[in-house]
């Protein structure tokens, strides 16, 4: 049995969201939940109340990035100061510490915002190339449902989208 | 490699300078100038455009505050409400203090001014970019930048003048600060003669060219760790402490005047060059 | 009370119309490009000859080392700082008003940082070695000078610079997918399609995109403050009188949140003009705009006072003669006209009338900015004339015409960047707008949005 995609548009958040609670209360066969992606022109965080709550993992990578851009900075730059000791001056110390704090400081948030990006890349799936089944309505005001499930699913689908007042159901095969 | 070497010496890489308890171990270049002695007649910095191939740029130039004259002799008026000061100027050699806290130190990003084993302010014109924060932060104003690219300007040093140029020193491009050297050129010479003798370079052995062709002998230099040296004994005998920012003789209300004094020492800034005050009659 | 921004717009149309912007601006959007470019020709023709003579053309010397340079570079990296300011604080503080104009405020930030990086190079005698100042290794275990304050700037605005440009970026990723979306052909599709990553908003995307945005913005926020606070370590770690004063950072920043906001107004005006963005830049929003602008203003104001009082009651004779020296000597009328500029003409603002009056906005903003400008080079300069040492006083000296040309090219390199790039990216932001018409008609119908959301 092959897996199909379809995708359904709605005019209103409400309504994809009705057909979200639809779908999970119907228990369809050949289908999970956890497949449903939703696609907006807006960010939703209300949507986690009916998709069940997702975990987001960006700010670990945020954690690990800063921690390691902090001691790296801190390290080097101190390494650096003790092993060109001709660089002697007057009245300060070989390693002063006030002025590799703020270095360590700056590249703490360097390092942060450079790890934390690419956490969301990571988190995100980012870049990807656009499933076969996108609309350009999304990006403009159109909330997509794209739901995966067996081809013996489809029709459960179809009724429960159209129930909702779906403008347009897309359907194509995945590979 | 590297932690090792910070956790290893981590005590050496945070201790301060300067400090009583690790002075200078051989040599503490420094230099005292009486002000008694000075006649303002500009030897001192004529010498010092020789020794070091200082550009001559002109009396345009000049007014507009590009000159470079490492050693310059100050006039100051003390008119005290006459037309004319009874006793004419008052001249102050002004060279770079080869401070041992030194501001200029610090701020210069690429680390091309730094303080040597030896106690100079060195100045390391390859390495330096011409970001000019060491003059901004100098509290004497005696760094000199170079605005033009004196080396091929025309009459700089005009033919046969170029011949004249000292080898031992080197010609500064467009876009480099440059100051007072202690004439290290000498120095390095002296030292290593004396090392290859086995010894420590004596007093007297090595002299900047100002101080040489001082008539008067108003300027004075040496080691100061060496206590045979002239110059040590007169810091001693005018009660200046290097390492102080503030003298205990000052302090002392009821203390002997003494002529000895260092130029904005209150900055802690901590200058190598001690001056002896002018006496004049007014003032006795 | 006017609304911010209408409910009703169609969504479609917030589309339509800001995609405009990158079709078909006014006819004034070319002529401001073409002075912009021919303002930049002055610089570039000034920065050869300097780099070919010396720096002695500028007409600084031995006690003016530093001059108008160093002033300006203050200046653009000052007014970087509001762009941020309306970007992330206000995000953190969920003011929704900030929506349609951050985006550009954001740019504003990225082009004054690059602007301000372009006066350390010009600024530099040897700028053909300017690479000494980065850490790099080498065989020779040569480093930078890491307790040099300026070393300090080098690592506080590359990181600016970077995490901004990606803050701007990111923010940016679902504008540029309905970019992507709408435009079929050209470079300008393949542009959009690379940079908008196949970005499709999904619910996964959303998710981890909101993360993101907070977690930047928040590291954005210290890190502003830090930028201008190390800038002003350049002056405040010196020695000098008049630059040595402990309350110099706080009063950097409030003097760079001070031109950065006026700088907003003055972009807001003309692009509202220029890209017809009457619906979305509103006047509302310009109200609450000149509200925290005469805010900051009066920050900015008071910090002054502080430091002339500090200054004043001090024990520093140098320091204080310096302060008498700025008011009263040659540099007397420029001192007077930033403290005119700066603190009495602001008080404008505080008058509802003048609020959302437009032309008369737009003077006043630049007038407040021309202040700020001054507010910098009356640091630089006054000390340098009336230093320390009286012997190397120089109350005479002038910037000459090189330096005033290149100060007056670097506001055409800053208009080109910024006009160009509010021509190839949507300056407003789509969807974000989206959220708050969103957010608002569902407040209207008295239905709860999203927790502690609105």
């Amino acid at each position: 049995m092959s897996t199909r995609h379809l995708l359904a548009l709605f005019n209103d958040f409400d309504e994809a969201v009705a057909a979200i609670a639809d779908l999970r209360a119907a228990n369809i066969k050949g289908f999970h939940i956890d497949d449903l992606i939703l696609k907006s022109p807006i960010e939703h965080p209300e949507v986690e109340q009916v998709l069940g709550d997702k975990p987001v993992n960006v700010q670990w990578f945020t954690l690990v990035g800063a921690t390691m851009g902090g001691l790296l900075a801190f390290i080097l730059v101190s390494a650096a100061q003790g092993n060109f000791f001709a660089q002697l001056k007057g009245g300060k110390p070989i390693i002063p510490l006030p002025p590799n704090f703020i270095l360590t400081y700056e590249m703490f948030i360097l390092g942060g915002v450079f790890i934390t990006i690419l956490g969301f890349l990571i988190c995100a799936g980012l870049p990807a190339k656009r499933s076969p089944l996108y609309s350009a309505k999304v990006s403009e005001d159109q909330i997509g449902i794209l739901v995966q499930g067996d081809e013996s699913a489809v029709a459960a689908f179809k009724a429960i989208f159209t129930k909702h007042k779906a403008l347009e159901i897309q359907e194509e095969a995945a590979k | 490699m590297s932690i090792t070497n910070l956790l290893e010496n981590w005590s050496d890489f945070r201790h301060q300078h300067p400090s009583e308890d690790r002075p200078h171990l051989e040599y503490k270049w420094a230099m005292s100038i009486d002000l008694d002695s000075c006649t303002g007649c500009n030897a001192c910095s004529v010498a010092c455009y020789a020794e070091n191939n200082l550009p001559v740029v002109g009396k345009e130039k000049f007014a507009h505050g590009h000159s470079h004259h490492w050693m310059r002799i100050e006039r100051y008026w003390d008119n005290d409400g006459r037309e004319f000061a009874d006793q004419g100027a008052q001249f102050l050699p002004m060279l770079c203090q080869h401070c041992e806290s030194a501001p200029c130190e610090t701020v210069c990003p690429v680390g091309a001014t730094n303080h040597t084993a030896d106690g100079l302010n060195s100045q390391v014109y390859n390495r330096c970019v011409g970001s000019r924060y060491c003059n901004a932060n100098c509290p004497y104003k005696v760094r000199y930048f170079n605005w033009y690219d004196y080396p091929t300007t025309d009459n700089v040093w005009p033919a046969p003048m170029e011949q004249q140029l000292n080898p031992d020193v080197t010609v500064r491009g467009k876009g480099v600060m440059e100051k007072c050297t202690f004439c290290v050129q000498r120095l390095t010479v002296a030292k290593s003669d004396a090392r290859t003798e086995g010894r420590l370079v004596l007093d007297g052995e090595v002299q900047t060219a100002c101080q040489q062709v001082c008539p008067t002998g108003a300027i004075t230099f040496g080691n100061l760790v060496d206590p045979l040296a002239k110059v040590g004994k007169q810091w001693m005998q005018q009660q200046v402490d290097l390492n102080k920012d503030k003298q205990a003789k000052d302090a002392a209300e009821d203390a002997v005047k003494l002529r000895g004094y260092r130029i904005l020492e209150e900055l802690r800034t901590y200058p190598s060059v001690m001056y002896l005050e002018q006496l004049r009659e007014s003032a006795i | 009370m006017e609304k911010d921004i209408r409910e009703d717009i169609a969504w479609a149309q917030i589309n339509k119309d800001v995609l405009k912007s990158l079709e078909s601006p006014r006819r004034i959007y070319w002529v401001i490009l073409l002075i912009a470019i021919a303002m930049v020709g002055v610089a570039v023709g000034c920065e050869i000859y300097q780099y070919q003579t010396g720096m002695g053309v500028a007409n600084k010397n031995n006690s003016h080392v530093w001059s108008l340079y160093i002033a300006t570079f203050i200046f653009w990296i000052g007014m970087s700082h509001s762009g941020t300011l309306l970007s992330a604080i206000l995000h953190l503080m969920h003011a929704d008003w900030r929506k349609p104009i951050y985006r550009f405020a954001e740019a504003m930030t990225t082009f004054s940082l690059m602007t301000a990086g372009l006066f350390v190079m010009v600024h530099l005698g040897r700028l053909w070695q300017v690479y000494y100042v980065m850490p790099y290794p080498n065989e020779r275990w040569a480093w930078p000078n890491f307790q040099s304050p300026l070393v300090w700037d080098m690592f506080a605005i590359a990181t600016y610079l970077s995490s901004s440009v990606l803050f701007l970026y990111v923010g940016m990723i679902p504008d540029l997918a309905i970019c992507r979306d709408n435009i079929h052909a050209g470079w300008r599709k393949k542009l959009y399609t690379i940079m908008s990553l196949g970005w499709e908003g999904t619910d996964r995307q959303w998710r981890n995109f909101r993360m993101t945005y907070l977690t930047i913005a928040c590291f954005l926020i210290p890190l502003a403050v830090s930028v201008h606070s190390i800038v002003a370590s350049d002056f405040a770690m010196s020695n000098m009188p008049g630059w040595h004063v402990t309350s110099f950072p706080p009063y950097f920043v409030a003097g760079a949140l001070y031109s950065g906001c006026a700088a907003i107004i003055t972009l807001f005006i003309i692009l509202r003009y220029v890209f017809r963005f009457e619906e979305y830049m509103t006047l509302p929003i310009m109200r609450k705009l000149v509200r925290l602008t005469f805010a900051i203003a009066m920050v900015w104001t008071y910090l002054n006072l502080i430091e002339f009082a500090s200054v004043w009651y001090g024990h520093d004779q140098t320091a204080k003669d310096q302060l008498i020296f700025k008011a009263t000597g040659p540099y007397a009328p420029y001192f007077w006209a930033m403290i005119f500029f700066g603190s009495i003409l602001p008080l404008m603002l505080a008058f509802k009338r003048f609020q959302t009056h437009l032309p008369i906005l737009f003077v006043v903003s630049i007038l407040l900015n021309v202040g700020m400008w001054l507010e910098r080079w009356m640091i630089i300069s006054p000390s340098f004339a009336h230093g320390h040492y009286p012997w190397a006083w120089d109350h005479d000296q002038w910037p000459s015409l090189i330096q005033w040309g290149m100060v007056f090219g670097s506001f055409g390199w800053f208009t080109l960047l910024f006009m160009v790039f509010c021509k190839v990216f949507p300056s407003v932001s789509m969807y974000e707008v989206k959220e708050m018409v969103y957010h608002r008609s569902l407040a209207q119908k008295h239905k709860p949005a999203v927790k502690g959301d609105y």
